[in-house]
């Protein structure tokens, strides 16, 4: 480089690197950009009712499905196509390939369905007739007939039959109590599209697993996940700002304190498996287990509290995201000028008075930023979660009429690990990745939300404090 | 003028109340500060009972894991660094105040992504992807530096009314199209460059030539993965060293006829070379205790290989496997905890390294700001 | 004349004595040291009773340190230690038996750069009357109106007293933060510069406030307006170098100060 001349020399140096840094930043937004737009589009995508396309095959074979996407075929120059095909039970696969060359005929007909049935997933095929009640009806009485039937929940149906036909021509037939959702997404407007993409949207949010995680709604997970962070708050927001409280207000400011104000700072920077150890380690089996010993010694060897559950993962959470409230608030309570504290005391007040008259008020903001922060935290960790008490599929919801209405003990599902679980355990993991990224999408909303609000308070309540009151 | 008299009131209570609680809220300061510092407590106390295994203890098992863990993390650190270091000054020092104070939160809350998510997404889409297309992977690594040189390049070549219209000063943003074309180009040309020099299959290549095998969750995408973890921590800390630079030191060294970029080189990064380094240093403790993107993105085998197409199995991983399974008391249960707490001393010994560091800088910024 | 320009101890003080009944605040032999840096030495004056009393000195002397060590705030800072004595009317304030909180309703300050609480108005000025006893509302917002008209400021804030205080000016934050210590009937007030940030309308309004203060309280005043100190005060302390260098009844000590550095000090002559 030295040989070139001075001035080359100086162009290049100062001229290309300011650009090479320019693109570290553009290549940060665009990945991230990258990221988002693909859990957006794919995220809502898979609840946007998909055109279904019947394929006749050169081997005169039938086939109906969802074209999912395309890739070259190995050692030619064409492509071969994936479409999503469903009927698991008759033909054994939801996946089949078709290489483009060998379509001869491809059609989109209106009349063809698609069912969300709760054994063996979606069915994709053609109505042939309804039985019910004693009755056949076929035609345009039987298209009446399903729309009315599936619209009521399952227990309010008629007993009967859908008789189906799959693209190949056998036949099918299922009870109408099977059938979850129905649509005929060719034959819909566009309006009605959008109806039914909101529908499912909120079928997704507010109904429970179906079909081994692979199907059905998330709710037990939000719910769990909600709980879990509700709990946890509560435990972390006061311990974290007595903490906090002692460090600043009243501990002696030595070199004793320092320490300890590094030691919590740095804890934040200790990976969230190590706390999950912790909290195996100390609250299930050390805790728990004396619990189970003193007061369920009768359902032993089977734990009650020696086992994960939502207690001992709350507590698990709250000590993880301890360090986060405490160094927040901290920070609050140090932002307050001493001439405000003086204003009390000089008034009389003790330091109690102090303290929950002037100083604490003054660092809501930062507590509740704090706090915020910390949920944000909590809501996105799986790791320690899987040491602690969360399930794949809980049986029992840990809220319900049952004395005493909070089961602090029983395992629950969580946002996070029920993606991890239906992406990486599932039978049919191809079919589950459309959920997974709706779970993903979900995760990435509320975590971003809570992180969006607490910048927000950070930036303007700590301003408007003075003109409001 | 008088005063409406006030009544004469004492109030023993008041003192009483506040006794109570200045007491109370000591005790409790204590014992949650207590709490949490019992962690290491704990991890210690947990692993002694290692020793009395005697000949039955065999560290042989971690050892795979360890290296596993340091490979993910330098794979990531490998990716990150640069981007978040070149970030980190751009963000600090080119780039308009404006724009700064938009993007700077915006990468911010990249770090609040959830690993799950990154995870799954490296593992089902990232990772089949770059099996297919591997030449393509490697020719947007090497392609993505070159074009952003180019487009400096082209950029100084041309007119002044479109380098008014494109400064420097918002790069950031407008380069995001050029990259995405750039990298558009690149997948485009990778089949033909692999047609005809690559013998049509690079990964056959690699494996007739080199003896590689592909894995298809390895380190490279691990590395990736969590490199985008982890750039969103080093890039806000150092750009927090950096920015925080006095501006007299910078115009010094401008006043004396050095360009933006190299007092950026020998003024600023000097000066702020700890908080720099310290921001390196997060980053690393965070990669090395990543435990869901590595779940999800590494294939989790215990290998001992330097390949980056080959899958790896950290520490973390491990622990969230195996621990749950584990009998309390048993030797795994033990030595999985030992592998707990060489996460908690490394990650705790780098982050006090680069508190230390930090705080250092911060008194000599105060220095300086007050010298000049 | 000459002999006691040369030397800057305390010994050549005047030492001022009033008798017990006169006096309400006698300081002995005071020392106060901040991390060991001394910002007070051997301060020795009592202050009368229901008297102005102005202190005065330049910048840093430790005007506002002496008023602090009366109302016992350097107990919030850990670095502070001090020695010898400090009595009100009679009684040690850092007396085993001495109640702090009462000590501070008792004397009351007000600091050199105001500080209102993050509160409306009417709060501010109740701030002191809720720690003490309960009272009944009609009763509060007599003492809150008093209090604020004292200060001269009801006037101007009658109509809002449930918006911010931080939303007032400088000026009328100083004379809020008057009228929140005065609410609380202190014995003895405590006034650091307390028109440093006033227009003279204002200014003057505190004056008189101060001047029909003097019936009921005691009053202590810093500032650094050798004019108000003139206009206001009875007695007159100069402070320079945290030492006591003249205190005379304020005529003597404008009029006829007996050392040269006080006579530099108030004629604005650097020595
Ligand atoms: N909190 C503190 N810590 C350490 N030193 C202090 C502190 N407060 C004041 N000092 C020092 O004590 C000395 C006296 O300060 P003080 O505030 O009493 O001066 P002052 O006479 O009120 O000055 P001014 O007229 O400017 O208000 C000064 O030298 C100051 O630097
Ligand atoms: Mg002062």
């Amino acid at each position: 480089m030295r040989r070139l001349t001075p001035r080359l020399y100086n162009a290049l140096h100062s001229g290309l690197w300011p650009w090479l840094c320019a693109a570290c930043v553009a290549l940060s937004l665009l990945m991230l950009t990258a990221l988002l737009t693909l859990l957006i589009t794919r995220g809502l995508g898979h609840f946007w009712p998909a055109t279904l396309e019947e394929v006749t095959l050169v081997s005169g074979d039938v086939v109906i499905g969802q074209p999912v996407r395309e890739a070259p075929l190995p050692n030619a120059d064409s492509l071969e196509r994936l479409y999503f095909t469903g009927n698991r039970d008759i033909t054994g696969a939801n996946w089949r390939w078709v290489a483009i060359e060998d379509i001869r005929h491809q059609t989109v007909p209106n009349d063809l369905i698609r069912l969300e049935r709760s054994p063996w997933g979606d069915f994709l095929g053609r109505l042939t007739a309804v039985e019910s009640e004693g009755q056949r009806l076929t035609g345009q009485e039987a298209w009446a007939f399903v729309n009315n039937t599936l619209a009521k929940p399952a227990s309010q149906r008629p007993a009967g039959q859908l008789l189906l036909t799959t693209a190949d021509g056998q036949t099918l037939y299922q009870s109408l109590d099977s059938v979850t959702h129905f649509q005929t997404p060719n034959a819909m407007s566009w309006g009605q599209k959008v109806v039914t993409w909101g529908q499912r949207i909120w079928q997704f949010l507010s109904e429970g697993p179906r079909a081994a995680n692979t199907g059905g709604g998330v709710w037990p997970a939000i719910f769990g996940t909600v709980l879990m962070v509700i709990l946890m708050s509560v435990i972390v927001t006061p311990f974290g700002v007595l903490a906090a409280i002692y460090l600043n207000e009243i501990a002696h400011q030595n070199r004793l304190t320092h320490l300890v104000r590094i030691g919590v700072r740095n804890l934040a920077g200790v990976p969230s498996i190590v706390y999950g150890v912790f909290g195996l380690g100390v609250f299930v089996y050390g805790i728990g287990g004396s619990i189970d010993s003193w007061f369920f010694s009768d359902e032993l060897p089977s734990p009650t509290f020696g086992t994960g559950g939502l207690l001992w993962a709350s507590l698990t959470l709250a000590l993880l995201t301890l360090p986060v409230v405490i160094v927040a608030t901290e920070e609050g309570l140090a932002r307050i000028p001493d001439t405000q504290r003086e204003g009390a005391v000089a008034l009389g007040a003790t330091r109690l008075e102090t303290l929950t008259r002037v100083v604490l008020p003054m660092a809501t903001p930062a507590i509740l930023t704090g706090m915020i922060l910390a949920v944000a935290r909590a809501a996105g960790e799986v790791a320690p979660l899987m040491l602690v008490g969360v399930a794949k599929l809980a049986p029992q919801m840990p809220v319900d009429g049952e004395f005493p209405y909070l089961h602090l003990e029983r395992k629950f599902m969580h946002l996070g690990y029920h993606l991890f679980d239906t992406a990486f355990h599932g039978e049919d993991v191809q079919a589950a990745i459309p959920l997974v990224f709706a779970i993903a999408l979900l995760l990435v909303l509320i975590v971003l939300a809570l992180n969006l609000t607490a910048i927000f308070l950070r930036h303007y309540l700590r301003r408007q404090r003075g003109n409001e009151c | 003028m008088t005063p409406p008299r006030l009544p004469l009131s004492r109030q023993p209570l008041r003192q009483l109340q506040d006794r109570i609680a200045t007491g109370l809220i000591t005790a409790g300061g204590i014992g949650v500060l207590l709490a949490i510092l019992a962690i290491g407590v704990f991890l210690i106390w947990e692993t002694l009972p290692l020793l009395s295994f005697g000949d039955a203890l065999t560290l042989s098992t971690l050892s795979p894991l360890a290296w596993g863990t340091l490979k993910a993390a330098l794979a990531a650190m490998l990716f990150a660094t640069p981007i978040a270091l070149g970030a980190a000054m751009y963000s600090a020092l080119f780039m308009s105040s404006r724009l700064r104070s938009r993007i700077k939160p915006t990468l911010e809350l990249m770090e609040a992504i959830p690993g799950v998510v990154i995870g799954f997404i490296a593992g089902l889409l990232l990772a089949p992807w770059v099996e297919r297309n591997l030449t393509s992977t490697l020719l947007l690594i090497m392609w993505l530096p070159l074009s952003a040189a180019l487009a400096g390049g082209l950029w100084h070549l041309a007119v002044a009314r479109l380098r008014k219209r494109l400064p420097l000063s918002l790069a950031g943003i407008w380069l995001i199209p050029w990259l995405a074309c750039m990298a558009a180009l690149a997948l485009w040309l990778a089949p033909l460059i692999e047609q005809h020099w690559l013998g049509g299959d690079l990964r056959r290549l690699l494996d007739q030539r080199y003896g590689l095998d592909y894995a298809t969750r390895n380190a490279l995408i691990v590395g990736i993965a969590m490199g985008f973890a982890i750039i969103p921590s080093i890039y806000s800390l150092a750009e927090d060293a950096l920015a925080d630079v006095p501006h007299s030191l910078m115009e010094g060294a401008q006043a004396l006829g050095a360009s933006r970029w190299q007092a950026l080189w020998k003024v600023a990064l000097p000066t702020a070379g700890p908080g720099v380094f310290s921001a390196v240093m997060i980053g690393a403790g965070r990669a090395v205790g990543e435990t869901m993107i590595v779940l999800m993105a590494s294939g989790n085998t215990a290998l001992f290989s330097a390949s980056p197409f080959e899958g790896l199995r950290s520490f973390s991983a491990s622990i969230a496997i195996e621990l749950p399974e584990a009998t309390p008391g048993g030797l795994t249960y033990h030595l999985l905890i030992l592998a707990a707490l060489a996460l908690f001393i490394f990650t705790f010994v780098v982050n006090t390294l680069a508190e230390v560091v930090r705080q250092r800088l911060r008194r000599r910024y105060q220095r300086l700001g007050g010298a000049l | 004349m000459l002999a006691s320009f040369s030397s800057a101890n305390a010994a050549s003080a005047p030492v001022m004595r009033f008798s017990a009944e006169q006096c309400c605040l006698s300081i002995a032999q005071f020392h106060l040291a901040y991390a060991g840096k001394a910002a007070l030495r051997d301060l020795t004056l009592d202050i009368p009773r229901h008297r102005v009393t102005a202190f005065i000195g330049p910048s840093g002397c430790g005007k506002s340190t002496l008023l602090r060590a009366i109302n016992r705030l350097h107990d919030l800072n850990e670095s502070v230690t001090h020695s010898g004595h400090i009595q009100l009317e009679g009684q040690d304030i850092h007396d085993a038996t001495m109640n702090v909180t009462e000590l501070r309703q008792r004397v009351g300050m007000v600091f050199q750069t105001p500080n209102p609480f993050p509160m409306s108005i009417y709060e501010n000025v109740a701030f002191g009357l809720r720690l003490q006893q309960r009272l009944p509302k009609r009763k509060r917002d007599d003492i809150i109106e008093w209090a604020l008209t004292s200060a001269a400021l009801w006037d101007e804030v009658k109509d809002r007293l449930h918006r911010s205080a931080w939303q007032l000016s400088g000026g009328q934050q100083q004379r809020l933060v008057i009228a929140r210590t005065l609410a609380i009937q202190p014995d003895v007030l405590l006034l650091d510069e307390p028109a440093s940030a006033l227009d003279p309308i204002s200014t003057l309004k505190i004056e008189e406030l101060i001047r029909n203060l003097k019936s009921q309280l005691t009053l202590v005043l810093v500032t650094h307006n050798m004019q108000q100190a003139a206009r206001v005060s009875d007695y007159t302390a100069f402070l320079q170098h945290g030492e006591l260098v003249e205190y005379g009844p304020t005529d003597q000590v404008f009029t006829n100060p007996r050392l040269q550095r006080t006579e530099n000090y108030i004629t604005g002559r650097t020595t």
